[in-house]
């Protein structure tokens, strides 16, 4: 059963694949510059047809979508992805630098590739992953349970009323009455109508005061003018299925949360690659009405043109970021702070995990960051919260998503060191 | 045939120690020569050759293969106990063998033809201009043809799972003649 689901899971993603790739090479600009006929001459075809001499079209991987000519030479590329788990003894939490009075723990080990987290009933936390096909229940002591396998890029996780839903690739997934029903539970397809292309087609889910699924339809690859079906952040009414844009021109965003006072949707994306170390930043927003256009593929960070296809706009179409996060610092999951146990000054700060920079020749990111909003929601300060997981050169893992326990403390999760830590504080 | 493999299987045994010495690795590896050649360097060419195959993509393959993800009535079964460290450690074992080119180089218009593909595919971002690979992404150069284009049939199926999804999309614009064309050119490859 689970092969056949997997083989109609691969059959759907090649035809998609193809989809996508037939978009991308019909809209691959510049090319074939068009050279004006010398003045005086009659303009004819060449024989056979107008692109019987023109070269088939370039068709890059995904990721390596936009480099200039110079960059082809590059050694950068995206990191493996992770699959496996340090053990417990094997973790360099000691390596983890927080502020004074704050302390690090591990709260979960031995599960590979752990990213998205939301809680159940009864302190029971779910995990999704990108790579495996896994999702996990961790229990308020830590131990990790398998309670589904073979799903396709599980990466988002939101639990309301008794259902775990999970995102997956392409659908929606409903696993009901999951409380105290961890072994190997059921589910049900709520929707399985969205977009089926690998590049940014992970999702992050989480689940909005209205009771509905906000989640994101990133962009088929790094800078492609995308269908009208992508870039976006979307919600999804899991009852009466209706699937609604709430913004535009979001390239991909893999962290979103809601204002604890506002209840406005705010969430992280992740700006495109090669133009520059530096450049654009990746970006944090507030979504102050439904329908918000925030420039990708045209405008990236509010303020940059793009090379390609800025040509002939103004990012004044365009809505701003709350925030620039830094470049290629890889902005993932996010969460407001609603704990009691930190200092009263961190009520109502946003966390950001930061998986960490690929794109860039000095690595950035890898790292739990602290935004600080004043009460109208400006950005007052950016700073590091926990660092460590970069040394030197080297990462040993990388925070994929942050969420506050029942207690207070702040969770991270790790998709290479396949690990949940748990960020505590003590009044000294 | 099978019962052989089967008995091949009962050999692995599971491991549980974080670190292996290296006595026990070429002991392991010993079962992995019966099908993938000494020291790697596969003499049918139905299965692949590992000498200098790039260690992280031969240790996320045995993962893959033990939880499933890829299966292989051959490989699927010996992999089923293997650890991570174990899959870590073959993996290095067989990043540091000396490849051998295959036998047979195909028919150089092919060879030619293939490269003109691999070019406009940029193939290379990946796997590197030498084709030797990086980080997870496998050494194709000097791969056996005929094990190089099954894979490439698969991606471009959709039959063949990976990891993230990349080689399933950059098949997509392979027509058959491309794919053996691709494969011969990569085969010819040092």
């Amino acid at each position: 059963m689970i092969r056949r689901i997997r083989s109609l899971v691969a059959v759907s993603l090649a035809l998609a694949a193809s989809a996508t790739l037939a978009q991308q090479q019909g809209q691959t600009p510049g090319q074939t510059p068009a050279t004006p006929a010398p003045t005086g001459t009659a303009q004819t075809p060449p024989p056979g047809g107008p692109n019987a001499q023109a070269p088939a079209p370039p068709i890059p991987p995904s990721w390596a979508q936009g480099r200039r000519p110079e960059q082809e030479s590059s050694t950068l590329a995206p990191h493996p992805p992770g699959l496996t788990a340090l053990a417990a003894n094997e973790l360099p939490t000691s390596k983890i630098k927080v502020p004074a009075g704050f302390t690090v723990s591990v709260y979960a080990s031995g599960a590979p590739n752990a990213r998205s987290m939301t809680f159940g009933k009864d302190g029971t936390l779910y995990v999704g992953t990108r790579f495996p096909g896994a999702v996990y229940a961790v229990s308020p002591q830590g131990q990790v349970k398998t309670i589904a396998k073979g799903l396709h890029r599980s990466n988002g996780v939101a639990y309301k009323d008794g259902t775990l839903y999970v995102a997956e690739l392409s659908r929606i997934i409903a696993f009901r009455n999951i409380d105290g029903n961890l072994d190997n539970p059921k589910y049900e397809v709520v929707y399985d109508n969205l977009p089926k292309d690998e590049p940014h087609g992970w999702k992050f889910m989480k689940l909005g005061p209205d009771g509905k699924l906000y989640f994101q339809i990133g962009a088929p690859g790094n800078i492609v003018m995308p269908p009208y079906t992508h870039a976006q952040v979307v919600r999804l009414d899991p009852d009466k299925k209706v699937l609604e844009t709430m913004a535009y021109g979001v390239r991909n965003s893999v962290g979103m949360d809601f204002h604890p006072v506002t209840k406005e949707l705010w969430f992280t994306n992740n700006g495109r690659d090669w133009i520059s170390d530096d450049m654009p930043n990746d970006t944090l927003h507030r979504v102050t009405h439904k329908g918000m256009n925030f420039g990708y593929p045209f405008c990236h960070q509010g303020d940059l043109l793009d090379d390609e296809f800025g040509k002939g706009r103004t990012c004044d179409e365009f809505d701003k970021p709350a925030y620039k996060l830094g470049p290629h610092v890889a902005a993932l999951g996010m969460r407001f702070y609603t704990g009691n146990q930190f200092p009263a000054e961190y009520r109502n700060n946003i966390f950001i995990a930061e998986h960490g920079s690929w794109n860039r020749t000095k690595k950035s990111g890898y790292g739990v960051y602290r935004v600080v909003l004043d009460a109208k929601g400006n950005v007052t300060k950016y700073e590091p919260f926990a660092t460590g997981w970069l040394q030197g050169d080297q990462f040993w893992g990388r925070p994929a998503d942050v969420q506050v326990a029942p207690d207070g403390s702040l969770l991270v999760s790790d998709d290479v060191a396949g690990a949940i830590f748990r960020i505590s504080y003590k009044k000294p | 045939m099978r019962r052989a493999f089967a008995g091949l299987a009962l050999l692995v045994a599971p491991f549980t120690a974080f670190a292996i010495d290296a006595e026990a690795v070429k002991a392991k590896a010993e079962t992995c020569a019966a099908c993938h050649g000494p020291g790697g360097n596969s003499t049918n060419p139905q299965f692949p050759s590992l000498a200098a195959q790039v260690p992280t993509y031969v240790q996320l393959q045995l993962i893959q293969f033990r939880e499933g993800r890829r299966s292989n009535p051959v490989m699927s079964p010996i992999a089923a106990n293997i650890s991570d460290a174990e899959a870590k450690a073959l993996g290095e074992f067989f990043a540091a063998q000396p490849p051998k080119p295959p036998a047979n180089p195909p028919a150089a218009d092919r060879i030619a033809a293939g490269q003109a593909i691999a070019q406009r595919l940029h193939c290379n971002s990946c796997h590197m201009p030498n084709f030797a690979g990086q980080k997870h992404i496998p050494r194709i150069a000097s791969q056996h043809y005929d094990y190089l284009v099954k894979q490439l049939r698969g991606f471009k199926s959709g039959t063949q799972p990976d990891i993230d999804g990349m080689m399933t999309e950059s098949a997509q614009p392979l027509t058959d003649p491309d794919i053996v064309n691709v494969a011969a050119y990569l085969a010819s490859l040092p």
